[in-house]
Protein backbone atom coordinates (compact mmCIF):
# COMPACT_ATOMS: atom_id res chain seq x y z
CA UNK A 1 0.00 0.00 0.00
CA UNK A 2 3.03 2.30 0.40
CA UNK A 3 3.82 1.66 -2.94
CA UNK A 4 0.58 3.17 -4.17
CA UNK A 5 0.48 5.96 -7.11
CA UNK A 6 -0.43 9.36 -5.59
CA UNK A 7 -0.60 10.54 -8.52
CA UNK A 8 -3.95 8.17 -9.38
CA UNK A 9 -5.80 9.49 -6.68
CA UNK A 10 -6.21 13.11 -6.78
CA UNK A 11 -8.59 12.91 -9.47
CA UNK A 12 -10.74 10.74 -7.25
CA UNK A 13 -10.12 13.41 -4.13
CA UNK A 14 -11.28 16.28 -6.21
CA UNK A 15 -14.30 14.71 -7.02
CA UNK A 16 -15.34 12.74 -3.61
CA UNK A 17 -18.23 15.01 -2.84
CA UNK A 18 -19.83 14.71 -5.93
CA UNK A 19 -18.97 10.99 -5.94
CA UNK A 20 -20.32 10.80 -2.67
CA UNK A 21 -23.75 12.51 -3.37
CA UNK A 22 -24.38 10.19 -6.82
CA UNK A 23 -24.08 6.62 -4.54
CA UNK A 24 -25.31 7.82 -1.32
CA UNK A 25 -28.06 9.98 -2.24
CA UNK A 26 -29.14 7.96 -5.07
CA UNK A 27 -32.31 6.17 -5.45
CA UNK A 28 -30.88 2.61 -4.31
CA UNK A 29 -29.54 3.75 -1.40
CA UNK A 30 -32.12 5.03 1.10
CA UNK A 31 -29.95 7.53 3.09
CA UNK A 32 -32.70 8.31 5.19
CA UNK A 33 -32.67 5.38 6.16
CA UNK A 34 -29.05 4.85 6.76
CA UNK A 35 -29.26 7.96 8.94
CA UNK A 36 -31.84 6.17 11.02
CA UNK A 37 -29.79 3.42 11.58
CA UNK A 38 -26.91 5.38 12.57
CA UNK A 39 -29.15 6.25 16.25
CA UNK A 40 -30.94 2.81 16.28
CA UNK A 41 -28.68 0.22 16.19
CA UNK A 42 -26.58 -0.24 19.22
CA UNK A 43 -25.42 -2.62 22.24
CA UNK A 44 -26.30 -4.59 22.62
CA UNK A 45 -27.09 -5.26 18.96
CA UNK A 46 -30.53 -7.47 19.28
CA UNK A 47 -31.31 -9.59 16.78
CA UNK A 48 -33.97 -6.79 15.32
CA UNK A 49 -31.53 -4.48 14.83
CA UNK A 50 -29.63 -6.93 12.71
CA UNK A 51 -33.10 -7.04 10.83
CA UNK A 52 -32.96 -4.13 10.16
CA UNK A 53 -29.65 -3.43 8.85
CA UNK A 54 -30.31 -6.70 7.06
CA UNK A 55 -33.53 -4.78 5.54
CA UNK A 56 -31.30 -1.78 4.55
CA UNK A 57 -28.99 -3.94 3.02
CA UNK A 58 -31.24 -5.58 0.91
CA UNK A 59 -30.34 -9.31 2.32
CA UNK A 60 -32.67 -11.88 3.07
CA UNK A 61 -33.44 -11.64 6.70
CA UNK A 62 -30.95 -13.42 8.69
CA UNK A 63 -31.58 -16.58 9.86
CA UNK A 64 -28.97 -16.95 12.75
CA UNK A 65 -30.42 -17.98 15.80
CA UNK A 66 -29.91 -19.53 19.02
CA UNK A 67 -26.04 -20.16 19.79
CA UNK A 68 -25.58 -19.59 16.33
CA UNK A 69 -26.92 -15.83 17.10
CA UNK A 70 -25.32 -15.23 20.14
CA UNK A 71 -22.28 -16.06 18.82
CA UNK A 72 -22.27 -13.09 16.27
CA UNK A 73 -23.36 -11.00 18.48
CA UNK A 74 -20.65 -11.27 21.21
CA UNK A 75 -18.77 -11.43 17.97
CA UNK A 76 -19.72 -7.70 17.10
CA UNK A 77 -19.13 -6.87 20.64
CA UNK A 78 -15.73 -8.46 20.85
CA UNK A 79 -14.04 -7.09 17.87
CA UNK A 80 -12.46 -3.77 17.74
CA UNK A 81 -11.06 -2.06 14.42
CA UNK A 82 -9.09 -2.11 12.59
CA UNK A 83 -8.95 -6.25 13.70
CA UNK A 84 -10.75 -8.23 11.02
CA UNK A 85 -9.07 -11.61 12.16
CA UNK A 86 -11.72 -11.99 14.72
CA UNK A 87 -13.92 -13.34 11.63
CA UNK A 88 -11.69 -16.59 11.71
CA UNK A 89 -13.32 -17.39 14.73
CA UNK A 90 -16.64 -17.81 13.31
CA UNK A 91 -17.98 -20.62 11.48
CA UNK A 92 -18.93 -21.29 7.72
CA UNK A 93 -22.03 -19.77 7.79
CA UNK A 94 -21.33 -16.95 9.86
CA UNK A 95 -18.90 -15.67 7.56
CA UNK A 96 -20.77 -16.84 4.22
CA UNK A 97 -21.61 -13.07 3.13
CA UNK A 98 -19.29 -10.76 3.20
CA UNK A 99 -21.87 -8.06 2.38
CA UNK A 100 -24.07 -8.92 5.31
CA UNK A 101 -21.38 -9.03 7.62
CA UNK A 102 -19.97 -6.12 6.40
CA UNK A 103 -23.26 -3.95 6.76
CA UNK A 104 -22.77 -5.67 10.68
CA UNK A 105 -19.76 -4.33 11.45
CA UNK A 106 -20.50 -1.10 10.11
CA UNK A 107 -23.53 0.03 11.56
CA UNK A 108 -22.12 -1.34 14.87
CA UNK A 109 -18.72 0.29 15.08
CA UNK A 110 -19.23 3.42 12.48
CA UNK A 111 -15.95 2.14 11.16
CA UNK A 112 -15.26 -0.64 9.26
CA UNK A 113 -16.64 -0.45 5.43
CA UNK A 114 -19.55 -1.70 3.76
CA UNK A 115 -18.94 -4.09 1.38
CA UNK A 116 -19.25 -3.28 -2.11
CA UNK A 117 -18.06 -4.88 -5.49
CA UNK A 118 -18.51 -1.23 -7.42
CA UNK A 119 -16.19 0.11 -4.35
CA UNK A 120 -13.64 -2.67 -4.82
CA UNK A 121 -13.94 -1.86 -8.52
CA UNK A 122 -13.04 1.44 -7.51
CA UNK A 123 -10.05 1.01 -5.55
CA UNK A 124 -9.09 -1.01 -8.13
CA UNK A 125 -8.94 2.17 -10.32
CA UNK A 126 -7.10 3.82 -7.81
CA UNK A 127 -4.31 0.85 -7.71
CA UNK A 128 -5.68 -1.21 -4.74
CA UNK A 129 -6.46 -4.54 -6.32
CA UNK A 130 -8.84 -6.45 -3.79
CA UNK A 131 -9.79 -9.40 -4.95
CA UNK A 132 -13.59 -10.48 -5.27
CA UNK A 133 -15.33 -12.25 -2.56
CA UNK A 134 -18.56 -13.40 -1.50
CA UNK A 135 -17.30 -15.08 1.36
CA UNK A 136 -16.02 -12.66 4.76
CA UNK A 137 -12.45 -13.55 4.27
CA UNK A 138 -10.26 -11.81 7.16
CA UNK A 139 -7.64 -10.94 4.84
CA UNK A 140 -9.43 -9.31 1.39
CA UNK A 141 -11.84 -7.70 3.93
CA UNK A 142 -9.00 -5.99 6.28
CA UNK A 143 -7.20 -4.64 3.07
CA UNK A 144 -10.88 -3.77 2.10
CA UNK A 145 -10.70 -1.43 4.76
CA UNK A 146 -7.48 -0.81 4.79
CA UNK A 147 -7.27 0.68 1.76
CA UNK A 148 -10.18 2.76 2.41
CA UNK A 149 -8.59 3.90 6.12
CA UNK A 150 -5.33 5.26 4.13
CA UNK A 151 -7.92 7.50 1.52
CA UNK A 152 -9.25 8.88 4.06
CA UNK A 153 -5.53 9.61 5.43
CA UNK A 154 -4.69 10.63 2.51
CA UNK A 155 -7.77 12.72 1.10
CA UNK A 156 -6.92 16.55 1.03
CA UNK A 157 -9.76 18.70 2.98
CA UNK A 158 -11.65 19.48 0.28
CA UNK A 159 -12.49 16.04 -0.14
CA UNK A 160 -14.38 16.51 3.10
CA UNK A 161 -15.62 19.78 4.15
CA UNK A 162 -18.80 18.91 5.36
CA UNK A 163 -20.71 15.57 5.25
CA UNK A 164 -23.44 13.73 7.61
CA UNK A 165 -22.07 9.84 7.59
CA UNK A 166 -19.20 8.71 8.83
CA UNK A 167 -15.86 8.78 6.75
CA UNK A 168 -15.41 5.43 6.03
CA UNK A 169 -19.13 5.70 4.73
CA UNK A 170 -17.82 9.02 2.99
CA UNK A 171 -15.23 7.14 0.91
CA UNK A 172 -16.60 3.57 0.36
CA UNK A 173 -19.68 4.94 -1.26
CA UNK A 174 -17.49 7.56 -3.38
CA UNK A 175 -15.75 4.25 -4.65
CA UNK A 176 -18.94 2.66 -5.53
CA UNK A 177 -20.10 5.65 -8.01
CA UNK A 178 -16.25 5.75 -9.24
CA UNK A 179 -16.13 1.85 -9.49
CA UNK A 180 -19.26 2.19 -11.63
CA UNK A 181 -18.02 4.56 -13.69
CA UNK A 182 -15.01 1.85 -15.05
CA UNK B 1 -3.11 14.91 -3.19
CA UNK B 2 -2.17 15.35 0.54
CA UNK B 3 1.15 14.43 2.13
CA UNK B 4 0.67 15.67 5.69
CA UNK B 5 3.85 16.47 7.46
CA UNK B 6 3.62 16.25 11.38
CA UNK B 7 6.93 18.47 12.95
CA UNK B 8 8.67 16.27 15.58
CA UNK B 9 10.86 19.05 17.24
CA UNK B 10 10.06 22.53 17.99
CA UNK B 11 12.18 25.31 18.65
CA UNK B 12 12.90 26.67 22.33
CA UNK B 13 10.56 29.92 22.47
CA UNK B 14 7.85 27.29 21.62
CA UNK B 15 8.70 24.88 24.04
CA UNK B 16 8.79 27.82 26.43
CA UNK B 17 5.47 28.89 25.05
CA UNK B 18 3.62 24.81 25.61
CA UNK B 19 4.95 25.15 29.58
CA UNK B 20 2.30 28.14 29.43
CA UNK B 21 0.33 26.26 27.20
CA UNK B 22 -0.35 23.97 30.26
CA UNK B 23 -0.92 26.21 32.89
CA UNK B 24 -3.30 28.15 30.92
CA UNK B 25 -5.28 24.60 30.56
CA UNK B 26 -5.86 24.70 34.24
CA UNK B 27 -6.43 28.31 34.54
CA UNK B 28 -9.46 27.86 32.22
CA UNK B 29 -10.36 24.62 34.27
CA UNK B 30 -10.03 22.26 31.65
CA UNK B 31 -8.35 19.04 33.11
CA UNK B 32 -5.56 17.71 30.97
CA UNK B 33 -6.45 14.36 32.09
CA UNK B 34 -9.43 14.77 30.04
CA UNK B 35 -7.32 14.35 26.84
CA UNK B 36 -6.29 10.87 27.12
CA UNK B 37 -3.86 9.65 25.04
CA UNK B 38 -4.60 12.67 22.79
CA UNK B 39 -1.46 14.35 21.66
CA UNK B 40 -1.09 17.96 20.06
CA UNK B 41 0.69 17.66 16.91
CA UNK B 42 1.98 20.24 14.30
CA UNK B 43 0.32 19.36 11.19
CA UNK B 44 1.03 21.00 7.81
CA UNK B 45 -0.30 19.44 4.08
CA UNK B 46 2.35 21.04 2.07
CA UNK B 47 0.72 19.86 -1.43
CA UNK B 48 -3.06 21.48 -0.66
CA UNK B 49 -1.04 24.92 0.30
CA UNK B 50 -0.08 25.66 -3.84
CA UNK B 51 3.10 26.78 -4.89
CA UNK B 52 2.33 30.56 -5.97
CA UNK B 53 0.35 33.54 -4.50
CA UNK B 54 -3.11 32.98 -6.17
CA UNK B 55 -4.92 36.34 -5.78
CA UNK B 56 -4.00 39.95 -5.39
CA UNK B 57 -1.13 42.22 -6.29
CA UNK B 58 1.78 39.45 -6.01
CA UNK B 59 -0.07 36.98 -7.76
CA UNK B 60 1.80 34.19 -9.83
CA UNK B 61 5.07 34.86 -7.05
CA UNK B 62 6.23 32.28 -5.17
CA UNK B 63 4.39 32.06 -1.87
CA UNK B 64 6.13 32.89 1.05
CA UNK B 65 7.92 30.41 3.14
CA UNK B 66 9.54 33.08 5.43
CA UNK B 67 9.57 36.00 7.39
CA UNK B 68 12.13 37.82 5.72
CA UNK B 69 10.76 36.83 1.91
CA UNK B 70 7.30 38.70 2.69
CA UNK B 71 8.45 41.95 1.12
CA UNK B 72 6.55 44.70 3.46
CA UNK B 73 6.76 44.90 7.26
CA UNK B 74 2.75 45.44 6.81
CA UNK B 75 2.25 42.41 5.39
CA UNK B 76 4.08 41.02 8.29
CA UNK B 77 1.38 42.53 10.54
CA UNK B 78 -1.28 41.81 8.28
CA UNK B 79 -0.14 37.96 8.79
CA UNK B 80 0.35 37.94 12.32
CA UNK B 81 -2.80 39.99 13.02
CA UNK B 82 -4.85 36.66 10.98
CA UNK B 83 -2.93 34.14 13.14
CA UNK B 84 -3.35 35.77 16.38
CA UNK B 85 -7.35 36.28 16.02
CA UNK B 86 -7.40 32.53 14.32
CA UNK B 87 -6.10 31.51 17.29
CA UNK B 88 -7.74 33.69 19.62
CA UNK B 89 -10.76 32.03 18.46
CA UNK B 90 -9.56 28.56 19.17
CA UNK B 91 -8.51 28.77 22.73
CA UNK B 92 -12.04 30.42 23.00
CA UNK B 93 -14.39 28.04 22.48
CA UNK B 94 -12.58 25.71 25.09
CA UNK B 95 -12.91 27.73 26.90
CA UNK B 96 -16.51 28.60 26.56
CA UNK B 97 -17.27 25.26 26.34
CA UNK B 98 -15.51 22.76 28.60
CA UNK B 99 -17.98 23.35 31.82
CA UNK B 100 -20.67 21.40 30.13
CA UNK B 101 -18.92 17.88 29.44
CA UNK B 102 -20.14 17.05 33.05
CA UNK B 103 -23.64 17.23 31.96
CA UNK B 104 -23.91 15.66 28.63
CA UNK B 105 -26.73 14.18 27.41
CA UNK B 106 -24.85 11.11 26.23
CA UNK B 107 -21.64 9.60 26.02
CA UNK B 108 -21.22 10.11 22.08
CA UNK B 109 -22.39 13.78 23.00
CA UNK B 110 -19.57 13.76 25.79
CA UNK B 111 -16.98 12.53 23.91
CA UNK B 112 -17.70 14.36 20.72
CA UNK B 113 -17.44 17.54 22.25
CA UNK B 114 -13.79 16.18 24.22
CA UNK B 115 -12.58 15.32 20.53
CA UNK B 116 -13.75 19.51 19.44
CA UNK B 117 -12.36 20.56 22.38
CA UNK B 118 -9.25 18.69 21.94
CA UNK B 119 -8.89 19.73 18.55
CA UNK B 120 -9.46 23.46 18.99
CA UNK B 121 -6.24 23.38 21.24
CA UNK B 122 -4.33 21.85 18.63
CA UNK B 123 -5.66 24.15 15.76
CA UNK B 124 -4.69 26.72 19.10
CA UNK B 125 -1.02 24.80 19.31
CA UNK B 126 -0.48 25.15 15.30
CA UNK B 127 -1.37 29.05 15.28
CA UNK B 128 0.82 29.93 18.13
CA UNK B 129 3.52 27.52 16.15
CA UNK B 130 3.73 29.56 13.25
CA UNK B 131 3.77 33.02 15.14
CA UNK B 132 6.83 31.43 17.81
CA UNK B 133 8.48 29.94 14.73
CA UNK B 134 7.91 32.35 11.82
CA UNK B 135 7.39 36.26 13.47
CA UNK B 136 10.82 36.55 16.07
CA UNK B 137 10.12 38.38 19.52
CA UNK B 138 6.62 40.08 18.36
CA UNK B 139 5.50 36.64 17.11
CA UNK B 140 6.44 35.27 20.27
CA UNK B 141 4.45 38.15 22.48
CA UNK B 142 1.66 38.01 20.36
CA UNK B 143 1.50 33.52 20.72
CA UNK B 144 1.74 34.65 24.87
CA UNK B 145 -1.40 36.57 24.35
CA UNK B 146 -3.67 34.11 23.13
CA UNK B 147 -3.02 32.20 26.50
CA UNK B 148 -3.55 35.86 28.47
CA UNK B 149 -7.06 36.27 27.10
CA UNK B 150 -9.68 34.02 28.73
CA UNK B 151 -13.43 34.68 27.38
CA UNK B 152 -16.39 36.06 29.15
CA UNK B 153 -18.19 33.36 28.44
CA UNK B 154 -16.31 31.36 30.70
CA UNK B 155 -17.88 30.40 34.22
CA UNK B 156 -13.52 29.65 35.65
CA UNK B 157 -12.55 33.67 34.53
CA UNK B 158 -10.67 35.86 37.46
CA UNK B 159 -11.81 39.71 37.62
CA UNK B 160 -9.87 41.66 35.46
CA UNK B 161 -8.57 39.20 32.93
CA UNK B 162 -8.59 40.32 29.19
CA UNK B 163 -11.60 38.93 26.86
CA UNK B 164 -11.33 37.42 23.72
CA UNK B 165 -11.20 39.45 20.92
CA UNK B 166 -14.64 38.59 18.85
CA UNK B 167 -18.13 38.38 20.45
CA UNK B 168 -19.21 35.32 19.67
CA UNK B 169 -16.02 34.08 21.53
CA UNK B 170 -17.27 35.79 24.86
CA UNK B 171 -20.65 34.63 24.79
CA UNK B 172 -21.78 32.30 27.37
CA UNK B 173 -22.38 28.88 26.28
CA UNK B 174 -24.50 27.69 28.98
CA UNK B 175 -25.99 25.01 28.42
CA UNK B 176 -26.27 22.06 25.44
CA UNK B 177 -28.82 23.73 23.23
CA UNK B 178 -26.28 26.71 22.91
CA UNK B 179 -23.16 23.71 22.23
CA UNK B 180 -24.97 22.56 19.12
CA UNK B 181 -26.16 26.34 18.21
CA UNK B 182 -22.54 26.82 18.52
CA UNK B 183 -21.04 24.25 16.54
CA UNK B 184 -23.63 24.65 14.19
CA UNK B 185 -23.20 28.61 13.39
CA UNK B 186 -20.07 29.73 14.90
CA UNK B 187 -17.73 26.35 13.68
CA UNK B 188 -19.13 26.89 10.49
CA UNK B 189 -18.20 30.34 10.49
CA UNK B 190 -14.73 28.71 11.54
CA UNK B 191 -14.77 26.52 8.04
CA UNK B 192 -14.93 29.92 6.08
CA UNK B 193 -11.82 31.51 7.68
CA UNK B 194 -10.18 28.36 7.46
CA UNK B 195 -11.11 28.36 3.79
CA UNK B 196 -10.03 31.64 3.26
CA UNK B 197 -6.80 31.69 4.74
CA UNK B 198 -6.15 27.85 2.91
CA UNK B 199 -5.27 30.22 0.01
CA UNK B 200 -2.63 32.76 1.68
CA UNK B 201 0.26 34.16 0.27
CA UNK B 202 2.29 32.86 3.64
CA UNK B 203 2.89 29.03 2.57
CA UNK B 204 3.01 27.73 6.45
CA UNK B 205 -0.39 29.28 6.90
CA UNK B 206 -2.09 28.02 3.63
CA UNK B 207 -0.50 24.22 4.31
CA UNK B 208 -1.96 24.70 8.28
CA UNK B 209 -5.34 25.00 7.09
CA UNK B 210 -5.73 21.37 5.19
CA UNK B 211 -5.24 19.14 8.54
CA UNK B 212 -7.24 22.00 10.51
CA UNK B 213 -10.20 21.66 7.80
CA UNK B 214 -10.54 17.81 8.24
CA UNK B 215 -10.85 18.08 12.09
CA UNK B 216 -12.74 21.19 11.72
CA UNK B 217 -15.73 19.18 9.74
CA UNK B 218 -16.39 16.76 12.18
CA UNK B 219 -17.23 19.85 14.39
CA UNK B 220 -19.33 21.53 12.35
CA UNK B 221 -21.09 17.83 12.03
CA UNK B 222 -21.62 17.85 15.47
CA UNK B 223 -23.60 20.57 15.15
CA UNK B 224 -25.71 20.25 12.57
CA UNK B 225 -26.38 16.51 13.58
CA UNK B 226 -27.01 17.56 16.99
CA UNK B 227 -29.67 20.38 16.34
CA UNK B 228 -31.86 17.93 13.57
CA UNK B 229 -31.53 15.23 16.27
CA UNK B 230 -33.05 17.87 19.17
CA UNK B 231 -35.80 18.77 16.40
CA UNK B 232 -36.77 15.05 15.93
CA UNK B 233 -36.75 13.88 19.47
CA UNK B 234 -39.43 16.57 19.26
CA UNK B 235 -39.15 17.57 23.38
CA UNK B 236 -37.53 21.25 22.93
CA UNK B 237 -40.68 22.95 21.35
CA UNK B 238 -39.39 24.79 17.73
CA UNK B 239 -40.75 27.96 18.88
CA UNK B 240 -37.39 27.93 21.88
CA UNK B 241 -35.12 26.72 19.06
CA UNK B 242 -36.19 29.33 16.82
CA UNK B 243 -35.12 31.99 19.24
CA UNK B 244 -31.84 30.09 20.25
CA UNK B 245 -31.19 30.00 16.38
CA UNK B 246 -32.14 34.17 16.22
CA UNK B 247 -29.67 34.94 18.55
CA UNK B 248 -26.35 32.72 17.15
CA UNK B 249 -27.61 33.76 13.56
CA UNK B 250 -26.79 37.41 13.90
CA UNK B 251 -23.52 36.81 16.22
CA UNK B 252 -22.32 34.25 13.23
CA UNK B 253 -22.88 37.52 10.56
CA UNK B 254 -20.84 39.33 12.64
CA UNK B 255 -18.06 36.90 12.74
CA UNK B 256 -17.06 38.51 8.67
CA UNK B 257 -16.49 42.01 10.05
CA UNK B 258 -17.66 45.18 8.52
CA UNK B 259 -18.79 45.98 5.39
CA UNK B 260 -16.18 47.34 2.92
CA UNK B 261 -13.89 46.22 4.86
CA UNK B 262 -10.22 48.17 4.03
CA UNK B 263 -8.15 45.41 6.19
CA UNK B 264 -10.40 42.85 3.90
CA UNK B 265 -8.89 44.52 1.12
CA UNK B 266 -5.45 44.60 1.89
CA UNK B 267 -5.34 41.48 2.88
CA UNK B 268 -6.68 40.49 -0.44
CA UNK B 269 -4.19 42.45 -2.36
CA UNK B 270 -1.23 41.16 -0.16
CA UNK B 271 -2.47 37.93 -1.43
CA UNK B 272 -2.69 36.82 2.82
CA UNK B 273 -6.51 35.87 2.69
CA UNK B 274 -9.24 34.72 -0.41
CA UNK B 275 -12.33 34.36 -0.76
CA UNK B 276 -13.96 31.27 0.36
CA UNK B 277 -14.40 30.27 -3.49
CA UNK B 278 -10.87 31.45 -4.84
CA UNK B 279 -10.13 28.56 -6.42
CA UNK B 280 -13.90 27.32 -7.43
CA UNK B 281 -14.66 30.54 -9.17
CA UNK B 282 -13.79 32.32 -11.90
CA UNK B 283 -15.51 35.64 -11.24
CA UNK B 284 -12.89 38.92 -10.49
CA UNK B 285 -13.09 39.91 -7.02
CA UNK B 286 -15.28 42.58 -5.78
CA UNK B 287 -12.34 43.77 -3.76
CA UNK B 288 -14.52 46.45 -2.09
CA UNK B 289 -17.11 44.04 -0.92
CA UNK B 290 -15.14 41.09 0.24
CA UNK B 291 -16.80 40.20 4.06
CA UNK B 292 -20.26 40.87 2.32
CA UNK B 293 -19.44 38.31 -0.35
CA UNK B 294 -18.52 35.42 2.41
CA UNK B 295 -21.07 36.60 4.70
CA UNK B 296 -24.24 35.71 1.86
CA UNK B 297 -22.52 32.37 0.97
CA UNK B 298 -22.32 31.84 4.94
CA UNK B 299 -25.89 32.76 4.92
CA UNK B 300 -26.83 30.97 2.05
CA UNK B 301 -25.48 27.53 3.18
CA UNK B 302 -27.32 28.15 6.74
CA UNK B 303 -30.45 28.77 5.12
CA UNK B 304 -29.92 24.87 2.81
CA UNK B 305 -29.07 23.81 6.65
CA UNK B 306 -32.17 25.13 7.81
CA UNK B 307 -34.15 23.23 5.04
CA UNK B 308 -33.01 19.60 6.13
CA UNK B 309 -33.65 20.54 9.59
CA UNK B 310 -37.08 21.10 9.24
CA UNK B 311 -37.59 18.11 7.36
CA UNK B 312 -36.93 16.51 10.61
CA UNK B 313 -39.73 18.48 12.39
CA UNK B 314 -42.37 16.45 13.78
CA UNK B 315 -46.25 16.60 13.29
CA UNK B 316 -48.15 20.15 14.35
CA UNK B 317 -44.27 21.91 15.02
CA UNK B 318 -44.08 25.87 13.70
CA UNK B 319 -41.53 25.76 10.46
CA UNK B 320 -38.41 27.11 11.89
CA UNK B 321 -37.25 30.15 9.96
CA UNK B 322 -33.69 31.87 9.14
CA UNK B 323 -33.78 35.25 10.66
CA UNK B 324 -33.02 38.04 7.97
CA UNK B 325 -29.33 38.83 8.00
CA UNK B 326 -30.40 42.39 8.85
CA UNK B 327 -31.75 41.15 12.40
CA UNK B 328 -29.87 42.17 15.68
CA UNK B 329 -26.45 43.09 14.19
CA UNK B 330 -23.63 44.61 15.77
CA UNK B 331 -21.44 44.87 13.21
CA UNK B 332 -21.72 46.07 9.21
CA UNK B 333 -24.00 48.56 7.72
CA UNK B 334 -27.29 46.93 9.50
CA UNK B 335 -25.76 47.29 12.71
CA UNK B 336 -27.29 50.16 15.04
CA UNK B 337 -30.50 50.42 13.11
CA UNK B 338 -33.62 48.06 14.50
CA UNK B 339 -35.04 45.40 12.05
CA UNK B 340 -37.46 42.85 12.72
CA UNK B 341 -37.02 38.71 11.35
CA UNK B 342 -38.13 38.92 8.15
CA UNK B 343 -36.02 42.02 7.31
CA UNK B 344 -38.57 44.96 7.84
CA UNK B 345 -38.14 48.02 9.75
CA UNK B 346 -39.03 48.02 13.16
CA UNK B 347 -42.14 50.34 14.00
CA UNK B 348 -41.74 51.20 17.43
CA UNK B 349 -39.98 53.30 20.89
CA UNK B 350 -36.87 51.95 22.86
CA UNK B 351 -39.76 50.01 25.15
CA UNK B 352 -41.30 48.19 22.35
CA UNK B 353 -38.05 47.36 20.91
CA UNK B 354 -36.68 45.45 23.85
CA UNK B 355 -40.45 43.83 24.24
CA UNK B 356 -39.47 42.79 20.65
CA UNK B 357 -36.35 41.22 21.60
CA UNK B 358 -37.40 39.81 24.19
CA UNK B 359 -39.89 37.91 22.27
CA UNK B 360 -37.62 36.67 20.04
CA UNK B 361 -34.91 36.01 21.55
CA UNK B 362 -33.72 33.10 24.50
CA UNK B 363 -36.02 34.03 27.43
CA UNK B 364 -35.50 33.88 31.15
CA UNK B 365 -38.70 31.41 30.68
CA UNK B 366 -37.08 29.39 27.72
CA UNK B 367 -34.18 29.28 30.38
CA UNK B 368 -35.89 28.22 33.38
CA UNK B 369 -37.44 25.47 31.22
CA UNK B 370 -34.81 23.63 29.68
CA UNK B 371 -33.62 21.60 32.56
CA UNK B 372 -36.93 19.97 32.38
CA UNK B 373 -36.78 19.55 29.20
CA UNK B 374 -32.89 18.04 29.58
CA UNK B 375 -34.35 15.78 32.09
CA UNK B 376 -36.55 14.18 29.53
CA UNK B 377 -34.98 12.55 26.21
CA UNK B 378 -34.46 15.62 24.74
CA UNK B 379 -31.90 14.66 22.16
CA UNK B 380 -32.33 11.04 19.85
CA UNK B 381 -30.04 8.91 21.15
CA UNK B 382 -26.74 8.08 19.76
CA UNK B 383 -24.22 5.30 20.97
CA UNK B 384 -20.71 6.16 21.34
CA UNK B 385 -18.83 3.84 19.02
CA UNK B 386 -15.30 1.98 19.78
Amino acid sequence: MLNIDRGRLKPFFERVPELFQLHHHGDSEDAAGYERLLYRVHRPFSGEMLDTIDDWMGCEPHQHRGEELFRLRLFLLAIRYPDTLLLESLDDVLVSDIRRLSGYLHFTKHTYSIWDDDSRRGLARLGFDIPPTSVADPFIYGAYCASIELLKELAPFYSFLEHDVPRQRLFQAALAAYGRES
Amino acid sequence: MSSSEVVQEYAPNFQAWIDEFQEWQTRIGFDPSWLGDYRFEIKFDWDTAGETIEFGDFKGMPKWQRRMQIPQQSIRDAIISMISVQGDTEFASVEQQHHLLESAPTEYDRKSALRIMCEEQRHGWQMAYLLCTHFGEHGVREAMKLLERNSAGNPYRSEGEGARLLGSFNEPIDNWLDFFCFTHFIDRDGKYQLKMLSTSSFKPLAASMGPMLKEESFHLGTGANGLRRIVKAGVIPCSVLQRYINKWVSTGLDLFGVDESSSAQWAYVYGVKGRFDERETEEPADREHLNEASRMLYYQELADEMRRMNKARREGEPEIVMPSDRFNREIGKWSDQRFILDGQEFEGDDDAWDAYLASVLPSAEDVAKLPGYFAQNWIQYREWKE
